[in-house]
Parts: structure tokens; sequence; C-alpha cells
């Protein structure tokens, strides 16, 4: 009867259905629409399992760049501060209340991370500064449990046995924050001027290293 | 004949459904939480900065506890109160060679549990009047001395500024997004094509294949 729209018919082997709704699954950015009425718990699961999986990176480090395009700064916070935490109460600042050191140590590690990356950008690396400050606050986990078997050490006694224990492990971990950290930094800048981005990372782990090693509790 | 399905981001119904409904339709306020905790970190970080000598006598006690008041502040603002207060979000996204992204995305489709107007007032409000205390705070260390607590201060102007940035531009850019969004959605077919399709056959209800 119509013969125009014998075309125009859909053929029983193709399936014609799908949803119109606003945030279709498709590609990434459109991706996220979903995650926008996501119910609260998920978004702090996700967040919480990246933080995880990042800290389970450092102590077995692989080169894994999906790892570093999942950026977060809570890991190098948390570092931050149990680290700085640990390093209170030293015979320094006996007489006042431990407010320029904590400070410090919080100075010490931001301002440095912030300068390594600035030096490593100005080489012309291709990672983003904040992938940068992510990667190099993880990786002070292994001097942040140096800190802490140093003060359960330093709990023992501080003779020249303790203090040649604080020196094994400190430098133990000072090398696998270094390599840590040059295993997903390094790969960002050309081959020739790998040494030039590791020396100064090189330099904040040994600063943090030293802080480490000179801290003697009052 | 397949009903579309139902859920929050798309619920255009006519139907004045249940009471529930009715009493979220006319309440000022829909996310009591969100806007609870969209002030509750901002205002206790302030706080605690301006009364810390009465609640302890450490240093490092405050200047912890500020810092992860202000952490929190920053995540819950940028990743839930922004979302339903005010349906708007930003982040940061690496693609493949390593390139850092900001992206910046606006909702545009009204909800039964969209935002009201005394949600955003607020939301917009709280976002905008704390940087500038904080930026207060920072002359008053400044000229008074007291520079140990600077990091701390630096740290929440940052903070709260950044987060204040990001959903300007996200407000700013959101018609631009939600065009180029949609045209994408629709953009290898026909829309009046389907339609007709639609009409034709009867029993369709919808007839869009979703791209993979």
């Amino acid at each position: 009867m119509f013969p125009g729209l014998a075309d125009v018919s859909i053929s029983q082997d193709i399936p014609v259905e799908g949803e119109i709704t606003v945030p279709v699954g498709s590609h990434s950015p459109d991706e996220d629409y979903s995650t926008l009425d996501e119910p609260v718990r998920d978004t702090i699961m996700r967040d919480l399992k990246a933080v995880g999986k990042k800290f389970v990176h450092v102590m077995y480090p692989r080169k894994s760049s999906a790892l570093l395009r999942d950026w977060d700064l809570w890991g190098p916070l948390v570092l931050c501060v149990s680290l700085a935490l640990m390093l209170q109460g030293g015979s320094a600042d006996s007489k006042d209340d431990g407010g320029p050191q904590f400070a410090e140590v919080f100075v010490i590690i931001w301002f440095g991370a912030v300068v390594i990356t600035l030096n490593s950008k100005l080489l012309g690396g291709t990672i983003s500064f904040f992938q940068s400050l992510c990667v190099l606050g993880y990786c002070v986990l292994p001097l942040t449990v140096a800190m802490l078997v140093c003060r359960l050490v330093l709990l023992a006694g501080a003779g020249t046995i303790s203090f040649i224990i604080r020196l094994i492990v400190v430098v133990a971990m000072f090398g696998w924050s270094t390599l840590a950290s040059t295993a997903f930094l390094a790969d960002s800048q050309p081959p020739n001027r790998k040494a030039l981005v590791v020396y100064p990372i090189f330099l904040f782990y040994f600063v943090i290293s030293w802080m480490i090693l000179t801290f003697t509790p009052q | 004949m397949k009903q579309a399905l139902v859920d929050d981001t798309e619920d255009v119904s006519l139907d004045f459904g249940s009471e529930e409904e009715l009493a979220l339709r006319k309440a000022r306020i829909r996310h009591p939480l969100a806007t609870f905790f969209h002030l509750f970190f901002r205002v206790s970080a302030i706080v605690t900065y301006l009364f810390c000598d009465w609640f302890s006598n450490s240093f490092v006690a405050c200047f912890v506890t500020i810092l992860l008041l202000l952490s929190f502040d920053f995540w819950s603002v940028k990743n839930v109160t922004g979302r339903l207060l005010v349906g708007l979000r930003w982040w940061n996204q690496i693609d493949e060679d390593g390139k850092s992204h900001w992206v910046f995305e606006a909702k545009r489709v009204p909800t039964i549990a969209a935002s009201t107007e005394a949600e955003a007032r607020i939301f917009w409000l709280g976002l905008i009047i704390c940087p500038v205390i904080w930026t207060l705070f920072l002359f008053s260390t400044l000229f008074s001395l007291k520079l140990k607590w600077l990091a701390l201060v630096i740290a929440g102007i940052s903070l709260q500024t950044a987060n204040l940035y990001g959903y300007i531009h996200c407000k700013l850019g959101g018609q631009k997004t939600i065009s180029r969004v949609t045209s994408r959605l629709f953009g290898t077919a026909d829309v009046p094509q389907r339609q007709s399709r639609i009409s034709e056959d009867g029993a369709e209800e919808h007839g869009k294949a979703v791209p993979r």
C-alpha cells in the first residue's frame, strides 16, 4: 500500500533501542555526568581507594602511567602531618611549644616539592605540576616509616648501637624513596637530562633523612 | 512497550506523584545535610583560628586541626556540595600523552531534586566570604608579626580561592560546555529523521542507539 515506506522499515535483526537520558554513558568527559549524581558515599570510597592504591604503588614501585594520571594530594598531606608530628619533641625546641619546628617541616617539604617540580618543568618535562607534587609527596612514605622506626628504637636507648640501627634504616628508606620517585618522574624527561632531574630529588630526600637521623628526644 | 527508565537525572514526568515529591519541590532547602557541611567546615576553620588560644595551648594541635578542617572543606565543596547545591563541578584530567586539562561542567537538566535559590545563595555566599576573611587574616598575621601562622593562612587562602575560581569558571563557562556536549550526543544522526521513524512505528518509544 505504501511502497515508498518499504525501505524505511527497520529490519528485524538490527535492534533499535536505547535510552534518551541526558547522562549517556559514553566517553570520558560525559562519563562524569553520571558521577554528578552519585551518592556521596561512593565519592568518598572512590577517593579513599585511589589513595590506598597509590600507597601500595609506592611500596612496590612499578612504572605505571595510569597511576600518575589520577593524582591527589591527600597522601602527601597525611604523610607530611605525621612526619611533622613525629619530629616534635626534640631537644632543640624545649623552650617553646614546638611551633616553629612544626611549621618548618611543613614548609621544607612543600616548598621543596614545589621547587623540584618547577625545576623539572623548566628542564622541559612533560609531567604536570600537580602530578609531580603528588609523586614526590607519596614517596615520602618510606621516610615516614623510617621515622617511626627511629622513634621506637630511641625509646630503647640512645647509644651507639641505636645510632647504627637508625643509620641503616634511614639510609635504606632514603634509597627507596629516591628510587620510587625517579621511577615515576625520570621518564618524563629527555634522556640526557635525567641526572639534572634526579639530583634535586636526591637532595630533597637527603634533607628529610637528615632531619630524621639527627632527631634526638629530650 | 518499554518505559523510559526514570532516574533522578531525567525526571520530566507530568504526574505530580507522591506527597514526598511535592514536599521536596516546595522545600526551600532540598539538601540540608550538604548545606550544613558546606558551611560547617569553613566556619569551624575560621572560628578555630580565631579562638585557638581558648581551646588549647599547643600550636601544633591548632595547626593540624585547622589544616584538616580546611582540607575536608576543600574536598567536600569541590566534590559534593558543588554538584548537589548548584549542579556544577570541576576537575583536572590528564590524558594519554600527559597533558593536563581542567574540565568545568555544569548541569542543565532540571530535576525534582535540583537545587533551590536559597541553597544556591548559601553556596555562593559561603564560597565568596570565606576567602575574603582568610585574606584579612593574612594581613593581620603579617602586621602583627605572628609569622608562625603564616603557612596556615596561606594554605587556607589557596584552598578556598581554588574552589572559588573553579566554580566561577564553571558558572561562566557552563553554557558553552553544555551546547558542545549535546551536539556530541546527537551529532551522528539527524533528529528529525528519528522523530519521524518514531511516529511511524508506534510501538517504538525511543530510537537512539547508544554510541559506544
